[in-house]
Order: C-alpha cells, then structure tokens, then sequence
C-alpha cells in the first residue's frame, strides 16, 4: 500500500471516452509501462430512512458502500465526511437486511473499470467511470507502492504523472492535508477510496455526455 | 586428540556423578518418609523418641554421605567446553566421525586463515598510510623488519564492546533507530529503521558488516516463524537499487584497524536516504530516471544522483 492519487482526465475534443482512454494505454505503453490485469471499484448510494435518522432532527447523511477489486476480501462504507469503516464483503448482505433503516438510490450506482499498468514500482490504473451504463469519464489512479509518506514522495508523483498526463496534473489530493499529522501521516486504503468518492459525486453532477454509451 | 580422552573420562565422571544424584535424591526421600510416618509404637515415651531421633540422624547421615560423594565427583566432571574459543562451533570437535564430516577442522582452518588475512590487510594499510603520497617502496624493508604488532583479531571483540558502539552510533542520529538482536551465538544483527522511510538489516560480525537488505517502510521485515528475514529481497525496485548501493559502501568503508569508525561512516551514509524520495538528482535536476529515484548517494559529500548520473 503506498501513496495514491486519483484524478479525473478530461475527454480530448473531438474524441470518444474510449479513444481518450486509448490514447493514455498508447502514452503508458510508450513510457515502458507493463499491462498487469484489470480492476475495478464500484460504489453504491444508500440513503437514510427517517427509521434511521432517530428522534432528533438531523439531516440525514448519505452512505456510501464501496468495493475495490485490489481489496477483494473487504467491503467499504464511507459517510459523507466521515466516518468511515473497513468491512468483510459479508457487509453487503448486512444492507440489505438493514432495507428499513438504509434505502438504496437506484441508478445512482458508479463504477470505475480498466486496465491496471505497472511501471517499476508505480501502478497505473486508467478506469472508464460508468453510471447506469453510460460512460461519464475517465479516471486515473496513480499509486507509488515503495513509498508510505505523501509529503515525501508527491514532487516525485507530480514529475510521473506529468510523464504522461501533460498539463492535466492533478494538485495534491485534499485527503491527505485534512489529516492531524498533516502530509507526514502513513497512507492508508481508506484514502484511496475517499478520492475515488469525491471523484464519483463530481461525475454524477456532470450532465451526460451525448451518443457516449458503452459499447 | 586430548580433546576426544577428555571426554572419555568425563563420560565415565558424568556416569557415576548420575549415579550420584540418584543415591542423594533416594536418601533424602528417605528423610522425608521417616518424619511423615512418625514415632513408632514403642513400649515406653522415651523409648518411641529415642529410636525416632536415632533413625532421623541416621538418615540425615546418609544424605550428607551422598552428598559429599556427589560434590567429589562434580569436580571430576568439570565444565563442558564453555571457554573453548570458538564458542558453540567447538562442540562440533565433539562428533565422533571426524573422518565423514571434517567440518571442526575446517572451520578451525577458516578461521586461521581469516585471522591471517585480517593481519595481513592491518599490516598493509598501515604501510599504505605511512607513504600514501610515494609510490616507490624504499623504505619498505627497513619498516618490515619491526613489523608493528597488531592485534591479531578484531573478530573476537566481546559483545558488550558492539552493544556499546552500537548504541552509541544510534544516539547520534535522532532519526534512526537501532534494534539489535542476536539471533545466532554472539554475532549481531541490527535492524535499522530510518524515518518512515526505509528498514535495513545489518548483519555482523563482531563489529564488521557482513551483509545489508534494505526494504521499504512497510514492508515485513521478518520470517513467517517470527525472526528476522536477513535473505529475501526488496519487492520494490527503489529499494533492490538501494541494497545494491550499500552493498558497494560496505566495499568502500574499510578501515581494518578502527572498525567502529566503519559502522559509524556507514550509518552516516545510511542515513541520507531519509529524504530518498524527497531530493531531486543534483546533475539532471530530475526526480525520476526509469521509473527510480536518485538511489546513489555519494560517499563523501552524500549528494544524491541517479545511478546513470553519477560518473
């Protein structure tokens, strides 16, 4: 587990996510990444029945149910801004038996799919962000394994991401300066998850690409 | 030979020092069984206490008897090879066929030879220190005929010494922490945390370093049985490249006669790979050349470089 950031690319002018998509396999492959497999992370929205919300009048918070296919075995549930939980994959059936209390958004489910690259001791993912089966963007998760500190090794990120992503370098994900410890504090999966979240809830505002459908 | 006659006698000492113990421990039961039965029934009181002191003073004679018997024959047996030079390895010299596994007289020549060459290399620096500036060797034989007397083993410092130096090289720099641990016999093996950066593991031998692994931060640093992994390499490149580059430091820190000064220096330039990921190479200015780091770290001014960078 090392230092990860995930950003949304933008959709060349002119192009087709999957062209875009194309593009940065052909930039990857050209830099002497190596393809290494697929993965995938999903997220589904829950919202809070009044059952839940109890007596006092609060304004009920959203819950988020996520999986990422590098941690097959666990289930992740993040409220929004926290808190957030680590759980087996049985976590799934636990929501449905909680129907009453936590109702699923329909439709709102999204996912991330791709190819995962490997690059000496870099791992690149380029996922195309699907909603109710329309393809809403791309995303790119980069994770620099060797290394757990983001304040040491972001300088080092930016310059490999700029290898390939040009002008489209993300800033430093929020995550990790919202910390007590500040950039010092080791990583943990739950960071990649909460970027991968506000990734999510960005596409989901953004109003439908017209004629992209996934193929 | 004496060695193999040794044992002989001591085997037949231990024999009949068991026995020994036997006879002690059987009569001191015997103590013990007559005052848990009491005084017999006897006609008269005075009669009943007589016969049980007697029988009491009787058994605690036997038991003193063994005793002594027991104590003559400890010092027949003598201690077992705790002084042998060579520590555990001399209990090899115990195998009876010495002729299938020659290993003791093996080791024994290994260890001469060694010794021998660590003279030798003493001798030689100290003459390449004396004429580092001539390179011609004219006053080479006056200076061999009154060899100067080294020490001949810095390979037999007692380990309270390397504790010491140990801890002493781990107060100096705040940002790492020195574990060491003594998994085999008397040779150290440290675990050196720096920062959250990297661990290495150094292992000794006496107060010379005999092999470094570094790996990432969190990476596992031990077995699956719970000991310290001192083989298996690095998952991540950065950090094979890294092993790769102590290891030539471990070639190019030598100074026979001061071995503490070696481990020190080392650990000095151990430690500027705090900011591994943080220093940008000082020739291109870049962070990242294939995918590494600068991994180089010069010897004296610890500059960081990319491998290809540092000619």
């Amino acid at each position: 587990m090392g230092v990860t950031c995930v950003c949304q690319v933008p959709i060349l002018e002119g192009k087709s996510v999957q062209q875009t998509v194309d593009m940065l396999h052909k930039k990857l492959e050209q830099l002497g990444a190596v393809k290494q497999g697929s993965f995938f992370v999903d997220c589904e929205t829950y919202h809070a029945t009044s059952n839940a919300s109890g007596k006092k009048r609060q304004p009920s918070k959203l819950l988020y149910v996520m999986h990422n296919s590098e941690t097959p075995l666990s289930c992740l549930a993040l409220f929004e801004g926290g808190p957030y939980l680590t759980a087996d994959v049985n976590f799934d059936v636990l929501m449905v038996k909680l129907k009453s209390h936590f109702q699923n958004a329909k439709g709102h489910k999204v996912e991330s799919r791709g190819t995962r690259y490997r690059y000496c001791d870099f791992l690149v993912k380029v996922g195309t962000v699907t909603m109710s089966s329309s393809a809403r963007g791309i995303s790119v998760e980069v994770e620099y394994c060797a290394c757990v500190v983001p304040g040491d090794c972001w300088n080092l990120m930016k310059e490999f991401m700029q290898s390939f992503l040009g002008s489209n370098v993300p800033e430093l994900p929020s995550v990790f300066a919202a910390k007590p410890e500040g950039l010092y504090a080791p990583v943990d999966c739950m960071d990649t998850m909460v970027q991968y979240l506000e990734l999510f809830s960005k596409v989901r505002k953004q109003q439908v690409i017209p004629g992209a459908s996934v193929r | 030979m004496a060695d193999v006659m040794n044992v002989g006698v001591n085997l037949e000492a231990f024999s009949q020092a068991i026995n020994a113990i036997q006879a002690l421990r059987s009569s001191v039961t015997r103590v013990f069984d007559s005052l848990k039965d009491g005084m017999k029934n006897k006609e008269t009181l005075e009669g009943r206490e007589k016969a049980f002191i007697t029988e009491f003073q009787d058994n605690l004679q036997a038991v003193n008897r063994d005793l002594n018997e027991l104590e003559r024959l400890s010092t027949l047996v003598g201690r077992p090879s705790e002084s042998h030079p060579l520590h555990n390895s001399g209990l090899l010299s115990l195998d009876p066929v010495q002729d299938k596994t020659p290993l003791y007289s093996q080791l024994l020549q290994a260890y001469k030879w060694s010794n021998k060459l660590q003279y030798h290399a003493g001798l030689a620096s100290s003459l390449l220190n004396q004429q580092s500036l001539k390179r011609s060797a004219n006053q080479m034989g006056a200076s061999a005929k009154r060899r100067p007397k080294v020490q001949p083993s810095t390979l037999a410092l007692p380990p309270q010494y390397v504790d010491d130096v140990i801890s002493r090289v781990g107060r100096m720099f705040p940002d790492v922490s020195i574990e060491l641990f003594r998994p085999n016999g008397t040779s150290a093996v440290l675990l050196v945390t720096l920062g959250k950066v990297l661990k290495a593991t150094v292992v000794m031998r006496s107060l010379f370093i005999d092999r470094t692994i570094v790996r990432g931060y969190s990476e596992n640093v031990y077995t699956e049985d719970g000991k310290l992994d001192i083989w298996s390499k690095s998952n991540y490149q950065v950090f094979q490249k890294v092993t790769d580059h102590a290891t030539t430091a471990l070639l190019h820190y030598q100074l026979p006669q001061m071995p503490d000064v070696v481990v020190r220096s080392f650990m000095t330039w151990l430690r500027s790979y705090v900011k591994l990921f943080q220093t940008p190479c000082q020739r291109c200015g870049k962070f990242l050349q294939e995918g590494l780091p600068p991994t180089w770290r010069d010897f004296r001014t610890l500059e960081a470089f990319h491998d290809t960078c540092r000619q």
